[in-house]
């Protein structure tokens, strides 16, 4: 049984189907075929990786490009991080068919959910490049879709679309960087890949370390994850605290062995400043999601910064632990949503006496978080901190991280208050067995996760010891976060930079300004473009057929009836001009004529008076003037 | 240009016969424009004889003379002021009948000077002989205008007194004053 | 020896412009036909000036001095007759009042 094959079409499969009958089931079977989708992937990747552990790897090879064959590897490592990936999708999946109850779209939803769920086993079980960039750019269309799932909303759109355009714009590096391991190594598998030597290691690893930035929020790419918030609390339960915002240090924990040393100081810097920089953001916070949602990148910041240090182990121990907490304590924060209507501090004061056993969750979760022995989150934290006062770069990384810790004691602490104070009220929350189910167990699993690293670090054979001093260290500044938060209020501690940080430190106007903004103008013009040519294309087509409809016969007998039609009207055209002539001219000079001839005719009578003597003179005239004439006529002829 | 006898007395008569007729018109006097008519036709006789038509100039004068006394008469009865002691003046026109004379009169007289008439016959018979031979003329070759002549006279004389006559039963009743 | 021939013909053009200014300047109808009593008188003499001194040999001359004095004659008949006729109608034969033509 290939289970590698089962994990990953089970939900591949499933989501099909979804789509297919939909319409046709009832609305509360598609969420359980969903979760039964899922838990089958969760038994296959427990069955992988106890197998792993026990050294037998499964591989898949697809035939891909000519010369790179498509590989799925089931190794430790992989396997590993396949069952946290299943186990948390198993879970939220139980929680969104309490949560997403009243959806009225639930066969996108859970089809979507599981095309994600499908994307990100792959991108971890990837065995070459090429699988991996896709399953890459799969989970951020996935995540794309879900942040904007409820796309009738008001800035819903914004904020999904700005999220794919910076994680976008962040894949380039790993797109160049694929391009130059494939081109040095000669070969697209990334074992292959990391065994090569590390001539273009820095540039690649400083291209890879970009596009983990974009995954994972780090700063200064961090706002995006903030805003994806609008999506439902499922999606943040899942993709923005365990696995997507995951993938950044999944990516640079597999390629660990190829990074310089110069590429991990960079790492490491980048991830400590943005622990420090998101907890500050996370203090000044408004809003629950929102708190978590900067909460995560500090985590992430932090694991970067445990990369950088030298010690991946670590980070990846703070991924598993990280990944049970942030879902719960998402999960906590849905329900409180459900019951409130918001996400807004204001709104949810006193929520927690509501919810008690939400409520007790979430201050575990908290807690966990915080890095309180003996919850998971202690272990790991307690490991990067061991990590970064073993590295080289002690004096830089060992305070950020420190203060990091501090940080999250105190945005938790803040936030545990802010739920706890106040007087309760709220209104019943449908499917609340559902969520709780899914919410307790999750709870319980990041409270014990931590017993389980020393047998992890065994299965990857890379050892951890805990510093005592480091576990010192790491629990003063954890209670000191914690009393810091309850006690004195967010703006005191941050002080001068509450501005900053309300508003996510964005400088210059930040990512919006520099890349999302002009990447939107940019397919704005291109829309309209499109829409033109479109309808430059139509018209000529239009015209086409116009033309191919007018048969030659029709177009010959169009042109002949134009000919006579041309040839009547100028016959037309000559009657009027002879009638205007006639009426103008002929008849005019007639008229005149006889107007003439009548005055004349007057003349004449008037020659003929009637009285005797005037005749006599008129006679004699007359016959004086024929005389005259004959006289003149026979003279001179 | 030699002054015969006859120049003389064609001159005499001709001027004698010219003015009288003037005078027909330029009196006052119905009676005396009568008798002036006659004398000029007279004297038109008289120039007939002269120029040695014999027959034609004692026939104008016979003619003449009768004619003219009958028109005397006439003009007694009909004319308004027959006496001419009344001194009006009876014409019209008077401006187109003078010019219209002295036009005609130029005319005539250019064509009597400036035509070439031909030779002129100086030797003739003796006025018996033509007389004599008017008189077979007449009767002989121009029988049928003597004899048209007849019947045309006769035709006038019944013309005018068809004209003249009174129709019957109007004699008292249609008699109009003169004005 | 034409002289008496034009000094004829100048006697008759002057008793045929005497004969017209009498026939158009009158009133009469007595006085318009001496009128033209002159003017077939005047073309009695040229006619006879001519037969004179261009054709003494041919009576045709003096026959158709008779026939003219003839026409002289009858025209001055019927003319008289027509004014009988007209002042037994009118009661004048005045020219002047004989406007029983005009319009």
């Amino acid at each position: 049984m290939n289970y590698l094959a089962l994990s990953i079409i089970a939900p591949l499969v499933t989501a099909g189907f979804i789509l297919l009958v939909g319409k046709r089931v009832s609305a509360s079977v598609i969420p359980i075929l969903a979760i039964m989708a899922v838990f089958l992937s969760l038994f296959s990747s427990i069955i992988l990786l106890l197998n792993s552990a026990s050294g037998l790897i499964q591989e898949i090879i697809l035939t891909g490009l000519p010369n790179y064959p498509l590989k799925l590897i089931a190794s430790p490592l992989t396997s590993i991080l396949l069952t946290m990936v299943t186990l948390i999708s198993a879970l939220v999946m139980v929680y969104a068919n309490g949560y997403m109850q009243q959806e009225k779209h639930k066969t996108r939803f859970f089809a979507i959910m599981l095309l994600f769920i499908t994307a990100m086993q792959t991108l971890v079980v990837a065995g070459d490049w090429i699988l991996l960039l896709s399953a890459w750019e799969l989970i951020g269309l996935s995540s794309y879709l879900l942040i904007g799932f409820w796309f009738q909303k008001k800035h819903v759109k914004a904020a999904a679309t700005r999220a794919f355009l910076v994680t976008r714009t962040a894949d380039l590096g790993l797109y160049l960087a694929i391009f130059m391991l494939i081109a040095s190594s000669g070969s697209s598998d990334i074992q292959v890949s990391l065994n090569d030597n590390s001539t273009t290691s820095t540039l690649a690893g400083i291209l890879l370390l970009i596009a983990a930035m974009g995954k994972s929020a780090q700063t200064p790419m961090h706002d995006w994850l903030q805003r994806a918030m609008a999506g439902p609390t499922p999606v943040s339960a899942l993709l923005h605290s365990a696995t997507l915002v995951a993938a950044g240090a999944i990516l640079l924990i597999r390629v660990a062995p190829l990074l310089s040393t110069d590429a991990l100081f960079v790492i490491g810097l980048v991830g400590g400043i943005t622990t420090v920089v998101t907890g500050m953001i996370a203090l000044g916070e408004n809003d629950l999601k929102r708190l978590l949602a900067a909460s995560t990148s500090s985590q992430y910041g932090l694991m970067f910064l445990a990369i950088g240090a030298g010690y991946p182990i670590a980070a990846l121990l703070h991924l598993l632990a990280h990944a049970a907490i942030k879902s719960s304590l998402f999960m906590a924060a849905g329900v409180f949503q459900h019951s409130r209507k918001d996400t807004k501090f204001s709104a949810l004061i006193g929520v927690g006496r509501d919810k008690p056993l939400v409520f007790i969750g979430f201050v575990v979760s908290a807690l966990a978080l915080s890095g309180i022995p003996p919850l998971s989150g202690f272990f790991s934290k307690d490991a990067i901190i061991t990590a970064t006062l073993t590295s080289n770069h002690m004096w830089i990384f060992l305070p950020l991280a420190l203060l990091g810790t501090l940080l999250t004691g105190a945005y938790m602490a803040k936030a545990v208050k802010l739920l706890w104070s106040g007087s309760a009220h709220s209104i019943a929350v449908h499917g609340s067995k559902s969520m709780s189910i899914g919410f307790i167990t999750l709870v319980i699993f990041a409270a014990i996760l931590g017993f389980t690293f020393k047998w992890v670090e065994n299965v990857l054979a890379q050892p951890l010891e805990l510093d005592f001093y480091a576990m010192s260290l790491g629990l003063i500044s954890a209670l000191s976060g914690i009393l810091l938060g309850w006690y004195i209020s967010d703006k005191k501690i941050l002080g001068v930079m509450i501005k900053p940080a309300r508003t996510g430190f964005a400088i210059a106007g930040g990512i919006d300004k520099w890349i999302v903004r002009p990447t939107l103008v940019i397919a704005n013009i291109c829309d309209t473009l499109e829409k033109y040519l479109y309808r430059l294309a139509l018209n000529i087509g239009k015209m086409t057929v116009k033309i191919a409809h007018d048969k030659v016969y029709g177009i010959l007998e169009n042109y002949l009836y134009q000919l006579a039609l041309g040839v009547g009207k100028i016959a037309v055209k000559i009657a009027q001009l002879s009638k205007s002539t006639d009426n103008q001219w002929i008849d005019k000079f007639i008229y005149f004529m006889v107007r003439m001839f009548i005055k004349f005719s007057h003349y004449a009578r008037a020659i003929q008076s009637g009285l005797i003597h005037r005749e006599l003179a008129l006679s004699a005239i007359i016959t004086g003037g024929i005389v005259v004439t004959l006289f003149i006529m026979i003279a001179f002829y | 240009m030699i002054i015969s006898a006859q120049l003389i007395f064609i001159t005499f008569f001709g001027l004698a016969a010219v003015w009288f007729g003037i005078v027909v018109f330029r009196t006052y006097s119905m009676v005396r424009s009568a008798i002036a008519l006659l004398f000029s036709q007279t004297a038109l006789g008289a120039l007939f004889l002269t120029l040695q038509a014999e027959f034609l100039g004692v026939l104008q004068i016979m003619m003449m003379a009768t004619e003219m006394s009958v028109m005397a008469i006439f003009m007694v009865m009909f004319m308004m002021d027959p006496g001419g002691l009344g001194k009006m003046d009876m014409t019209h026109q008077k401006r187109l009948s003078i010019i219209a004379g002295i036009v005609t009169f130029i005319a005539a007289v250019a064509v009597a000077v400036y035509i070439d008439w031909g030779p002129i016959t100086t030797v003739n018979d003796a006025p018996t002989i033509q007389i004599k031979a008017l008189g077979i003329e007449l009767l002989g070759r121009s029988m049928l205008v003597f004899e048209t002549a007849g019947i045309t006279i006769l035709t006038a004389m019944i013309a005018a007194i068809a004209v003249a006559i009174q129709p019957k039963g109007n004699i008292n009743n249609n008699h109009k004053e003169p004005k | 020896m034409g002289i008496e021939l034009i000094m004829s013909l100048i006697f008759a053009a002057a008793l045929l412009g005497v004969g017209i200014y009498g026939a158009l300047s009158q009133t009469n109808l007595v006085m318009i036909m001496m009128g033209i009593e002159l003017i077939l008188a005047a073309a009695l003499l040229n006619m006879v000036a001519f037969w004179k001194y261009l054709h003494p040999d041919n009576p045709a001359g003096q026959m158709y001095v008779l026939i003219v004095m003839t026409v002289m004659a009858l025209e001055m008949a019927v003319g008289f007759a027509l004014a009988i006729a007209r002042f037994r109608s009118r009661g004048s034969v005045e020219m002047e009042e004989a406007v029983e033509l005009k319009e």
